[in-house]
């Protein structure tokens, strides 16, 4: 208990350094992992089940040579490529905004340096330091989050692909 | 010659007498024997008269002598008074060292005392006079300024007062209290209002946090208030009649709610952007505008798809998958490459409906930075100019456009961000019914088909 405690202090001690942006880019990646999550579990618990069904149903079909079974099996084919790659454009937009979220962090870091200098001057280089670190820790915080989004959705982009390359490999057609 | 010699000599004779003692003699002294008569004669009156002048000077001298020896003795009397003098003075040197040694002995640690009475007296001046029990309590400082200013001992009733100075002080700073008093609105007007300090930390009124203001000792509301949730504290504090409530209060007495009044509001800051940060709210405005069209739109038109999905066997007109399923339909009996053709053309007449002002959202979203760069480079060009007339020697004249360079790049990013995230939203929309029209409704006709034979 009183490790979580430390650690919550930690935490409220990083945010109060680091500004209100850590709160917007705690929220986009809260939402990014959330995405992923529910990717990476619909990839391994629901589309195998999925895609033994849309097997079985081709291989009951007597007829598979026909311009209207080709069509079904394309039909098909589909509605599994948008499941699987249903949300991705979101968790690839996140993955995009979470440096630019680390970049407005320094925008608005860098305003809060000229505003002090503006009414105290260069003189006192403490109270300059408090923006500074409101500039500097969202934009790494920033970075962080995309980086920690781009190696996981990249490999959650690949496995889809090869999801649905596999599903298609195994409908066969002649 | 001789002759020559002689009335030479005489002539010189002459002008000798006539220069010396001719007037007297010239009257008398008709020849020379008168003249030699006359001188000898002369010479025993001017022998009585020096002998007249010598008994003058004589006298003159034992005079003046006996002037002198009185100057002697006056230089001497002087002379010894002179040292008497010193004599006297060194002593009374002494004397006053034995004084001041006899003095400082009997002060004894009353001396110390005096040090600590102005010292103490000149710190609490300054905390007294800033402090807000002032506000309550005026004209606490005149005696404390005196204290601490005073050449000479103090007395007892002063060392009573500036006791009883501090443990006011001490005593009122750990009081919440009610009272009325005047304060100075920020229009100037003076009005007589109900207040609560809260100990030397702070006063609360109507308007929420007041400042006291040492100088005129006036109170005043801040210039400006700070957070509203701070603000809304005070104003359910001032309710309360008793018993204990949450508020909000200044540790550093003042100090930080001063400082505060120099922050600038978001309102403020937003309107720093000038006038590229207008054009970027407008951008942001539009572009959520069509953002939010298309999400409702495509939103609704997905969900008619997926109703008409279910209900394969009575297309309707009033979605696209539905005037598509009606071309299949209507081309049921043709050959296979005739329908795939129609079915793709009836495809092809939907996309504009569905993607219509979804890449006009992406062309808004990176815009917005763009404008903030260009807010950043006409911010950072004011900079220079600056620097140019003024020279880098002011930090504070920079500030100023430097602000505005970076308040339009936050400005961009602001409205970029969610423009992006209502772009990748209507795409994914867009997308989902594109596939669905695209790849899939040939299908779906070919399975209607199918089933219609079995």
């Amino acid at each position: 208990m009183l490790y979580l405690m430390d650690l919550w202090e930690t935490v409220r001690d990083f945010v109060a350094t680091g500004g209100d942006v850590l709160f917007v880019v705690a929220g986009a990646l809260l939402l990014m992992w959330i995405l992923m999550i529910e990717r990476y579990w619909y990839l391994s618990w629901v589309f195998p089940t999925e895609r033994k069904a849309i097997i079985a149903k081709w291989d009951a079909r007597t007829d598979t040579t026909s311009w209207t079974a080709h069509r079904i099996r394309d039909y098909w084919i589909a509605e599994a490529n948008d499941n699987l790659s249903a949300r991705m454009i979101i968790i690839r937009t996140l993955v995009a905004m979470c440096p630019l979220i680390g970049l407005l962090g320094t925008v608005t870091g860098m305003i809060a340096v000229f505003e002090i200098m503006a009414v105290q001057g260069t003189g006192n280089p403490r109270l300059m330091a408090s923006g500074i670190s409101m500039a500097t820790i969202p934009t790494m915080a920033g970075m962080v989050a995309a980086l920690s989004g781009v190696f996981f959705s990249s490999r959650l982009e690949a496995k889809v692909k090869m999801a649905k390359a596999s599903l298609v490999d195994s409908l066969p057609h002649h | 010659m001789k002759q020559l010699t002689k009335s030479i000599m005489f002539a010189a004779a002459l002008t000798v007498s006539a220069g010396a003692a001719m007037p007297v003699m010239a009257d008398n002294a008709q020849t020379l024997d008168q003249l030699l008569q006359q001188v000898k004669k002369d010479r025993i009156s001017e022998k009585k008269v020096n002998k007249k002048r010598e008994a003058e000077f004589l006298s003159d001298r034992s005079k003046m002598q006996s002037r002198l020896n009185k100057s002697e003795s006056d230089l001497a009397a002087s002379v010894q008074r002179g040292e008497d003098l010193k004599a006297a003075f060194s002593a009374n040197e002494q004397t006053i060292v034995d004084k001041e040694t006899e003095l400082e002995n009997a002060k004894g640690t009353l001396g110390e005392m005096f040090g600590v009475v102005r010292q103490a007296s000149g710190e609490a001046v300054g905390r007294i006079s800033t402090s807000v029990v002032s506000a309550q309590y005026p004209n606490r400082t005149q005696l404390l300024e005196k204290l601490s200013e005073a050449k000479k001992l103090p007395s007892l009733v002063e060392l009573e007062d500036l006791w009883f100075a501090l443990q006011t002080e001490m005593t009122e700073s750990g009081k919440v209290v009610r009272f009325k008093t005047d304060v100075t609105k920020l229009d100037g007007n003076v009005v007589s209002e109900e207040i609560i300090r809260i100990g030397s930390f702070g006063l609360i009124g109507e308007e929420g946090f007041l400042r006291y203001d040492a100088e005129n000792e006036q109170v005043q509301p801040l210039g400006r208030q700070p957070d509203s949730h701070m603000v809304s504290s005070t104003k359910s504090f001032l309710d309360v009649q008793s018993g204990l409530a949450p508020l909000y209060i200044d540790p550093s007495r003042g100090q930080i709610l001063g400082l505060l009044t120099q922050k600038a509001t978001l309102t403020e800051r937003y309107h720093e952007g000038g006038v590229v940060g207008y054009i970027i709210t407008a951008v942001l405005f539009i572009g959520l505008l069509i953002a939010l069209e298309r999400i409702i739109v495509l939103t609704l038109m997905g969900g008619k798809i997926r109703a008409q999905l279910k209900n394969l066997s009575n297309p309707s007109d009033k979605n696209p998958l539905g005037r598509i399923l009606k071309v299949g339909q209507e081309n049921k009996d043709a050959d296979v490459e005739t329908l795939e053709l129609k079915l793709d053309e009836a495809v092809l007449r939907e996309l504009p409906k569905i993607e219509r002002g979804v890449s006009l959202i992406k062309i808004f979203a990176a815009i917005a930075p763009l404008l903030g760069l260009l807010g950043t480079v006409t911010g950072m060009i004011g900079t220079f100019q600056s620097i140019t007339l003024f020279g880098t020697g002011d930090p504070k004249i920079m500030a100023g456009s430097i602000s505005m360079a970076l308040v339009t790049t936050a400005q961009g990013l602001i409205a970029a961000l969610p423009l992006i995230l209502a772009h990748s939203l209507a795409a994914g929309r867009a997308k989902t019914i594109l596939s669905t029209l695209d790849e899939r409704s040939a299908g779906i006709v070919a399975a209607h088909a199918e089933q219609e034979k079995a």
